[in-house]
């Protein structure tokens, strides 16, 4: 078998995935041995867009009629696609809806009107999984380099990995962290995918949740925690909706305020 | 001669952007410069939000210049809620943003630009020929990032940089560790510097412009500033930007466009070394004066030298600012009030950036960027109609690199250009 033939791509985002990918200074020469990069436009202006592809790595949010298209191809041609960081799992800060009002609203109030720019048709942005198939995630916004370097080995060993299911409360614990959330602080640690290592927290900054909500399922115990702490529900669910999505964040607020009810009751 | 060129994804920039250029009878009819990278409407996204969730969905607008956002959204908004902060935070800000100059300007010099003038595709297949230049790039760009790892908090969309002050302060090892690696680095980018006598630099594309960048009240060669300086001598107040830059959309492009009294003009390293000559020091100074000459004024590919000798500038004054930051001590900051308006001007590592940011009861109400490469894309399209219209009576048929090669000195950043976009107020 030769090397794995993989691509990176970018739709629309701030690129960071793709650059921390390239912030990995000392295994990228290693990078570019074991893998045959076909295209990494970021980095090389040498491409080859026709052949199969093993793995597609692909950052961003579908934003275009062209990141769709483009979108389209790469799933076409590669066995596996991952979706790297936040913009391509979630939608990004952009996919953030804001109380009901429609995309198309915001940018026209932008633009002018809804044809100022006739390049391609800009569509309300989405993740990857709204149009394709997605058969691994990285989390993160940006992605991180360990993380990366680890799936990146284990793909080029045909193995698929699972991402951890766990918030990043449970990384602050490791790293014996004085609980934010304690101190007064607030805090998304509950509520926001581990894989950072706590990083913000460690640094007495409450979380962002950053690397996107914990699934619904889950959601429980660790609002409980957040209500027990008396969090001012408002507020928790406009930072919450900064990575999390309007829909994700009205179900939010509906949890909390049910939890809340029943805690006094 | 009729002819079509179509350069679509532009290579080795940050974000999906391409060229379009139009021949008719021999003669440029039109050249585009486009931006595909999809709206993602900032200005709007911010709004109700407090500053921390302002400042952390600011960043996410460019990775590659995250904390020139970062710092320019908590000048807007500290301005106005009139925040004080003390001087070790102010340190603190200008060595991550250093940190930024050093990583930015070393990933595009070496790894996006040079590979161009010497025939390569990139800078991995550059290394045979060239091994020194391009490790040295890769240990200067990780240096870069250490510095933003310690003091912003990671190397990308760090949040240790907030409004009123700061997460957690680097221990005296980390801000050691900066001052002696900073030193030992200069060699490599005076090697990097010298490197330029290499690069044989076009000339067909050569004609005068405005240069805009910030102008310190201080005095010193700095990025960050309340003052505006254009080249043909007028400043301009930073809450002032709106008058003197305008802005308007065009079809092809998801960025809008910016001009000086109706003229395209540059922002950037080259921008920034041309106006503020006069305050540099040290062997930064000594290099400028060696290696310039007019044609610096009316070529973008000297944007390329210029910010090798940035990195020389910020890796010589790290040591001093290091010390300083050590001997300072903390003071509370302190806020003034929960509404008003403000506005934060830096030098991205590309140039100008300017966030204007209102507040009402603590919660962003509305906000305005303006970002460098969007303000690039009028002087970069004049450049590559110059180079066309040369280049075809030159009887050059080939004229993909040359045109690619005038984006790329610009160091596009094309994420951040598509917030360039204004709101428009009810
Ligand atoms: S996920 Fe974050 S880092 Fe990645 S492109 Fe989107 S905004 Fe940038
Ligand atoms: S602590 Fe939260 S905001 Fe900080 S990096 Fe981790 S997920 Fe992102």
């Amino acid at each position: 078998m030769g090397k794995p033939k993989i691509g990176i791509y970018g739709l629309t985002g701030c690129a960071g995935d793709q650059l921390n990918i390239l912030n990995c200074e000392d295994e990228l020469l290693k990078l570019f041995d074991i893998f045959e990069i076909k295209s990494f436009v970021m980095a090389s202006r040498e491409k080859d867009e026709n052949v199969q592809l093993d793995v597609a790595f692909v950052e961003g949010s579908v934003s275009t009629e062209k990141d769709l298209e483009e979108l389209l191809a790469i799933r076409k041609k590669s066995k596996i696609l991952v979706a790297i960081g936040h913009c391509a799992i979630y939608g990004g800060v952009q996919a953030m809806f804001r109380g009901g009002e429609e995309w198309i609203e915001r940018y026209k109030r932008v633009y002018g009107r809804e044809n100022a720019v006739t390049l391609s048709k800009p569509l309300e942005p989405k993740p990857l999984s709204a149009y394709v198939k997605v058969d691994a995630v990285l989390h993160g916004c940006p992605i991180e380099k360990e993380p990366f370097l680890k799936l990146a080995g284990k793909l080029a060993h045909g193995v698929i990995p699972r991402t951890p299911d766990y918030p990043v409360c449970a990384e602050c614990r490791w790293k014996e962290n004085e609980c934010l959330l304690l101190k007064g602080q607030i805090c998304l640690g509950p509520l926001t995918n581990a894989g950072c290592g706590a990083i913000c927290p460690s640094l007495n900054i409450g979380c962002i949740g950053c690397w996107g909500p914990i699934r619904e399922e889950n959601w429980a115990s660790e609002a409980d925690l957040l209500v027990e702490k008396g969090y001012d529900i408002d507020e928790i669910v406009t930072r919450f909706s900064v990575f999390g999505g309007t829909e994700r964040a009205q179900k939010l607020e509906q949890f909390l305020r049910s939890r809340k009810e029943k805690g006094n009751g | 001669m009729d002819k079509h060129i179509f350069i679509e994804p532009l290579a080795r920039v940050e974000g999906h952007g391409g060229i379009e250029v139009y021949i008719e009878n021999d003669m440029v009819k039109e050249v585009k410069f486009e931006i595909f990278e999809g709206p993602r409407l900032f200005e709007q996204l911010v709004v109700g939000k407090d500053p921390q969730e302002a400042v952390a969905i600011a960043s996410r607008i460019c990775a590659i210049c995250f904390v020139s956002h970062t710092l320019a959204e908590i000048r807007a908004i500290e301005r106005a809620l009139d925040v004080k902060v003390g001087r070790k935070i102010h340190l603190l800000r200008k060595l991550a943003h250093y940190g930024e100059m050093i990583e930015s300007h070393s990933l595009h010099y070496y790894l996006l630009a040079l590979p161009d003038y010497f025939g390569y595709p990139d800078a991995i297949a550059m290394i045979r020929q060239f091994p020194d230049e391009v490790i040295g790039g890769l240990e200067l760009k990780k240096f870069g990032n250490k510095v933003m790892e310690i003091v912003a908090g990671r190397r990308i969309h760090g949040e240790n940089l907030q409004v009123g002050g700061i997460g957690k302060i680097p221990t005296d090892e980390e801000l050691e560790w900066i001052k002696l690696r900073a030193m030992e680095l200069i060699p490599t980018i005076e090697r990097g510097i010298q490197f330029w006598n290499e690069v044989d630099v076009p000339d067909y594309l050569e004609e005068e412009t405005i240069f805009i960048s910030v102008w310190p009240e201080d005095g010193t060669y700095d990025f960050r500033a309340d003052t505006i300086y254009v080249s043909t001598g007028e400043t301009y107040a930073a809450d002032d930007y709106q008058t003197a830059l305008n802005e308007r959309v065009v079809p092809h492009s998801f960025a809008k466009r910016c001009r000086y009294k109706g003229k395209p003009y540059s922002v950037g390293a080259l921008a920034r070394i041309l106006n503020m000559r006069d305050r540099l020091d040290g062997l930064a100074a000594d290099y400028f004066k060696k290696l310039y000459n007019e044609r610096w004024h009316k070529n973008p590919h000297f944007n390329n030298i210029a910010q090798a000798i940035e990195i020389l500038y910020c890796l010589e004054h790290i040591p001093k600012l290091v010390d300083e930051i050590k001997a300072t001590p903390l003071e509370e900051s302190t806020r003034g009030r929960d509404t008003g308006a403000g506005t934060g001007l830096v030098e991205a590592p590309r140039g100008l950036l300017i966030h204007h940011t209102e507040m009402e009861n603590g919660r962003v109400k509305y906000a305005d960027y303006l970002v460098p490469t969007a303000q690039n894309l009028d002087d970069a399209e004049k450049y590559m109609r110059n180079a066309v219209k040369n280049l075809l009576k030159q009887g050059v048929q080939d004229l993909e690199l040359p045109l690619e090669m005038i984006a790329r000195a610009y160091d596009p950043c094309i994420s951040c250009s598509v917030h360039l976009v204004k709101v428009i107020k009810k």
